[in-house]
């Protein structure tokens, strides 16, 4: 922890915590809502699809598959030592979609790389209270 | 009903700083601003005090402070460079509702001096908040720098989706460079105007540089300094100037997201909308456009838009440019400036964007550029797109002259 040396986010109290919180257990807690049924993400205190403000918070499974990735060959500060790296956007197995840096992947072959290759979540402690997600190529 | 503001308003006058691209000495974001609307003026023959409204993407109202006029309408629409489309359909609508009678647009941005300048001079706000979405979930976290770390994620997906290929992007850089060729201020006109200046060939582009897999630097825009400017005129008194007008037949806006988190399709962008209602607005479509200037912050943002416009079928952009079709004598003259991948890109490019189709289509393109005195294509219509953003938000202009 001491040594992450990348930008740590700033969990929002008001809207976000419960993902920082599922987080610092393992945990990928994701928001639905409870009028149509859709998992959203980003968090949000209104449901994109049906504008519906019930919402609730479910330990979802922490699986996915890669929608589409780039390999960062240029990067800043605690990142410029990880290049070159990968990063892709995710299809949740419950539903939309996150970004995350890759892992279990080699960069440095970007077309080795497969789109809807499965991938499982994992979060690294970055300070005291915040433990960042990433995703790791399962097969 | 209300009426269709189709043929309300023209574009009367377009000009830009008095030095674009890699200007050593320096500059700032409000010189390049001030020098483009005294620019512009001077050329159409008005005053500065016979502006009504200032549109910019920020700081309208510095600008009209500065200028020393007291606008009716005042518009600061910021969402990337597909603003300056923007601001012309707002001014189209302002004019058509009878509020305003001459706007200008203006565009001021010192994306290379702010460089040497550590962050000054660029009119730009301050930090970011670190609870916004984005912030805590997209890029940031994960080292993503600025667009080309999120583009490059598109075109992946494209390669992916329609078994299109690096190569096929490339060509539009090519193709481009072609044109910056004729220009003689594009900044990679020639090994005159700069060390990597000149032709370049698909395998140059292959060759150089990775930045974000699979966009190598050839892949990505300039970053220079640039101002631009504009004048909208009332259809009224559009023929009452020095110069001819260039008309807004079409107007079209819209947006699929905003971060990148949000966007549903990779391989598409709102530029199908905002086309096809500037289309619909001018009677018009794709196949009766004689030329296009289509935003290329990335290679990949060109091709996927030559798809939205409906200039080449989905899956299918980069072909637009394939076979010397968009090149120079070629059958639809594409990005006759040199585009941002070439000729100059400040980091918003709609304003250039404008300021290259009213000179081809007034036929009031200063001599020299593109070594041809006057006007360089036949073009009589030209459909303009401004993309902003992260393939966020779109504006689309479909222009005609009589000229």
């Amino acid at each position: 922890m001491a040594d992450y040396n990348k930008p740590i986010p700033s969990p929002d109290p008001y809207v976000t915590q419960p993902f920082w919180d599922g987080a610092k257990e393992g945990k990928l807690m994701l928001p639905r809502c409870t009028t149509c049924n859709r998992v959203h993400w980003y968090p949000r205190i209104l449901c994109p699809h049906c504008h519906s403000s019930n919402i609730e918070w479910f330990e979802a499974s922490g699986e996915g598959f890669i929608h589409t990735y780039a390999v960062q060959n240029r990067a800043f500060g605690g990142w410029a030592d990880e290049t070159p790296y990968a990063t892709a956007y995710i299809d949740l197995k419950e539903g939309d979609r996150m970004f995350t840096a890759l892992r279990g992947v080699n960069a440095e072959d970007p077309t080795s790389i497969k789109i809807g290759a499965r991938v499982k979540i994992e979060f690294e402690q970055a300070s005291e209270d915040v433990f960042v997600p990433y995703w790791r190529v399962v097969d | 009903m209300p009426s269709n503001p189709s043929m309300s308003a023209a574009i009367v006058a377009a000009a830009e700083s008095d030095k674009i691209g890699y200007i050593e000495e320096g500059t700032t974001a409000l010189n390049l601003h001030i020098e483009a609307i005294r620019n512009v003026c001077a050329e159409a023959g008005v005053s500065p005090s016979e502006i009504d409204g200032v549109f910019s993407t920020n700081n309208s109202n510095l600008l009209a402070e500065y200028l020393g006029i007291h606008p009716k309408y005042i518009d600061t629409t910021a969402v990337g460079g597909c603003s300056f489309q923007m601001h012309v359909h707002h001014a189209m609508a302002a004019i058509n509702a009878g509020i305003i009678d001459l706007a200008v647009v203006s565009h001021g941005e010192a994306g290379y001096s702010s460089r040497k300048n550590q962050g000054k001079g660029t009119l730009g706000g301050g930090g970011g908040d670190p609870w916004l979405p984005a912030a805590q979930f997209g890029g940031g976290p994960y080292g993503a720098w600025g667009p080309p770390s999120y583009y490059a994620h598109a075109l992946t997906r494209h390669m992916h989706q329609y078994g299109s290929t690096k190569e096929d992007f490339a060509n539009i850089a090519v193709v481009t460079r072609e044109w910056a060729g004729l220009n003689p201020r594009a900044v990679m006109h020639s090994k005159e105007t700069n060390p990597r200046g000149g032709p370049i060939t698909v395998e140059d582009v292959l060759e150089s540089r990775m930045i974000v897999w699979p966009l190598n630097i050839l892949d990505i825009c300039l970053v220079t300094d640039h101002g631009g400017a504009v004048l909208i005129s009332s259809a009224e008194k559009a023929r009452s100037f020095k110069t001819s007008p260039v008309w807004i037949a079409g107007a079209g806006e819209s947006q699929s997201h905003a971060d990148m988190l949000e966007m549903d399709d990779f391989t598409a962008t709102s530029a199908h909308a905002s086309s096809q209602a500037a289309y619909r607005m001018a009677g018009m479509g794709p196949g009766d456009m004689e030329m296009a200037m289509i935003y290329d912050s990335f290679t990949v943002t060109a091709g996927i838009t030559a798809e939205m416009l409906g200039l080449t079928a989905r899956g299918e952009g980069p072909s637009l440019w394939a076979d010397g079709n968009a090149s120079p004598g070629g059958k639809l003259p594409v990005n006759t400036n040199g585009g941002g991948l070439s000729f100059s890109h400040s980091g918003m490019y709609g304003m250039m964007l404008l300021v290259e189709a009213y000179r081809q289509l007034s036929g009031t393109a200063e001599d020299g550029v593109h070594g041809i005195e006057g006007k360089q294509t036949n073009a009589q219509s030209a459909v303009v797109n401004g993309t902003g953003g992260l393939l966020s938000v779109t504006g689309t202009l479909v222009l005609t002259s009589d000229v």
